[in-house]
């Protein structure tokens, strides 16, 4: 322990924070690594991926693996690898654009209704059991259908469907705070509702927003894809892994490198996620764990 | 008891309620025209406004809102659940035609992740850190990290290139051929109860090891039990509650996950029927089925929460 304190010492705040992290939760930084490593891949897709992922060439279609095209390539002929590599732009727009505006505006619905109480709090809880009551991909399908299809929507449609998790669990984070002595000084000193509300009970709530938001990541993926596969996410021909999966379908030889690549790298991203967000779970609030679990029963009686 | 079911019965109900306002409002307010899908853009163009006004009229469209949605409510009480814009077709016989499958498909994956959860999670509890806990785990986070769609589409190849061997895509009921409905059904079932086998092995591990530390397990270790009756008869009954809650939370999962899932494996069961409205814009179908997969999942969890009172003498209700 001493040791890695000193070894430590001479390196910058944030680098001694990433290896005490590093230490105490392997999995999870490897988790963050490769999740970091795909988001440096779609932030440099241009750069990297051997051609254009839109570019059919009817000379070379639907040919397997080979040394030419890693990942094969498609009916017409378009780069399997590159069409992955692009992919992952479209998936981690919608997982990150969906998980914050979701999470936020849950928890600060949550943080409201928890303050709040009476009345308010109570519609709040009837609107979020009934928001709950759909299955996510469900939910997510309907809105998507109404609001028609494109980037926009999609995340629109998972963001809906993380708002009564956020509420939920912030909303408990909300209850505990407000009955807390300095909560109440605050109050005694004459602070007006909404600034007790934003000064000195939401900063309470940043660490399960964090947790929250990192948790869910993976689901946001898994429900872009499903959209995608189920041909109402984005549309094509842009390339998500969803729309490839997709795509694979139409062919009436299957081509199992047209299945298993993009299957392999929703399952790579989605793993990684999830072993990070364990880790900054058990990083930010060790009580929450198994907090997957109590997340997902939430607030009921377990 | 019986006044908190009625209790517990009016509140799924107005749930319920609240459910079907949102599909109705989201699926009628939000832009989104019926016409432009049935027809398509050029098509819609091509449509004089008085056949649109028209066509809008035939299909009810053209009507207030609160009128519309009463009908739908006088549709659902006379059990015919209205009639899709497409083929004309009652949306109850279409549930009740391919509803079976899925309901199959549902019942067996939950039976399916029982079997392979369980198990697992009592090995894991009871040698912590083990060889075999350890594989256990590590397989649990890999599942829950692969999507189930894929995982159908990957045994559908294998099936074909390794014993080309191709399930039957068409509606057989199980009491039309058993054989054939259950190659139909097994499939979604199986990936169906992996994906959710994970979440249930790593809940009984956990509530096991909480379990397992209170002192009448020690007791009865004391007492000179088997090992196999201090976990059958002590410990597993208590751990099962939480458990059984999260398989009623996991509803949501299966009927969601089932819809992509039959597309993957091309059964044609409910959720396909729902894929296709969504793509058609076929506005009548998808609130009813919608609401339909609510209404199961509202349910199952009104039935776990009145399951504790069987599962657990200790609780009362009022």
């Amino acid at each position: 322990m001493r040791a890695a304190a000193r070894r430590g010492a001479g390196a910058p705040p944030v680098a001694r924070e990433l290896a005490a992290f590093t230490r105490r939760n392997p999995l999870a930084a490897a988790g963050g690594l490769v999740g970091f490593l795909i988001v440096v891949m779609a932030l440099t897709a241009p750069l990297i991926a051997p051609s254009d992922p839109l570019k059919a060439d009817f000379r070379r279609m639907a040919k397997p693996p080979d040394a030419h095209s890693f990942f094969g390539t498609d009916q017409v002929g378009r780069d399997t690898l590159s069409r992955v590599i692009y992919g992952s732009r479209s998936s981690l727009v919608v997982a990150f654009a969906s998980v914050l505006l979701g999470t936020t505006v849950g928890s600060l619905w949550g943080v409201a209704s928890g303050y709040l109480g009476g009345r308010f709090d109570l519609v709040s809880q009837r609107i979020t059991e009934v928001l709950q009551s759909f299955p996510d991909l469900i939910l997510a399908m309907a809105i998507s259908m109404a609001i028609g299809t494109g980037m926009p929507a999609v995340i629109i449609a998972i963001a809906v469907t993380r708002i009564p998790f956020g509420n939920r669990v912030i909303r408990s984070v909300a209850l505990t705070v407000r009955e807390l002595s300095y909560v109440e000084a605050a109050r005694a000193a004459g602070s007006s509702e909404p600034r007790v509300m934003f000064h000195h009970v939401l900063p309470q709530c940043v660490a399960p927003y964090l947790v929250l938001a990192t948790a869910h990541l993976g689901v946001a993926i898994i429900i872009e894809a499903a959209l995608g596969f189920l041909g109402v996410g984005i549309p094509p021909p842009t390339p998500t892994w969803g729309n490839m999966l997709a795509d694979s379908l139409t062919s009436l030889v299957p081509r199992w490198w047209l299945v298993f690549f993009p299957g392999l790298a929703i399952t790579v991203t989605v793993l990684a996620f999830n072993l990070f967000g364990d880790g900054v779970r058990d990083t930010l609030d060790p009580r929450l764990a198994p907090a997957f679990l109590r997340m997902l029963t939430g607030g009921r009686r377990a | 008891m019986r006044k908190y079911l009625l209790r517990r019965a009016l509140f799924g109900l107005s749930t319920l309620l609240g459910v079907s306002l949102i599909v109705f409002v989201v699926l009628r307010i939000l832009p989104g025209d019926p016409l432009v899908a049935m027809f398509g853009i050029e098509g819609f163009a091509k449509l004089a406004p008085a056949d649109r006004a028209h066509i809008m009229e035939d299909l009810g469209l053209s009507d207030p809102l609160p009128l519309q949605y009463v009908r739908w409510m006088r549709d659902i009480a006379s059990g015919s659940l209205g009639r899709s814009f497409f083929r004309g077709d009652k949306v109850s016989e279409l549930i009740l035609h391919r509803g079976p499958i899925s309901a199959e498909i549902g019942l067996m994956s939950v039976l399916i992740s029982w079997l392979i959860g369980l198990p697992i999670g009592i090995v894991s509890a009871f040698r912590p850190n083990s060889l075999s806990d350890n594989v256990a785990r590590t397989m649990s986070v890999l599942f829950l990290a692969i999507p189930g769609f894929w995982l159908g589409m990957l045994i559908v190849l294998a099936a074909l290139f390794w014993f080309n061997y191709k399930a039957p895509l068409v509606v057989v009921q199980l009491w039309q051929d058993p054989w054939t409905n259950l190659q139909l059904v097994i499939g979604p079932a199986l990936v169906l109860g992996l994906g959710q086998g994970a979440y249930i092995a790593r809940m009984s591990r956990s509530c096991l090891l909480e379990v397992i530390r209170e002192d009448y397990v020690r007791t009865a270790r004391a007492k000179g039990l088997q090992e196999a009756l201090v976990v059958m008869r002590h410990a597993l009954p208590n751990a099962l509650l939480p458990v059984v809650t999260l398989s009623g939370i996991l509803m949501g999962f299966v009927l969601g996950g089932s819809v992509a899932v039959e597309q993957a494996f091309g059964v044609p069961g409910l959720g396909r029927s729902l894929v296709v409205a969504v793509i058609e814009r076929d506005t009548i179908v998808v609130q009813n089925l919608v609401l339909l997969y609510s209404v199961i999942f509202v349910f199952v969890n009104v039935a776990v929460d009145l399951s504790y009172a069987w599962l657990d003498p200790r609780i009362h209700y009022r």
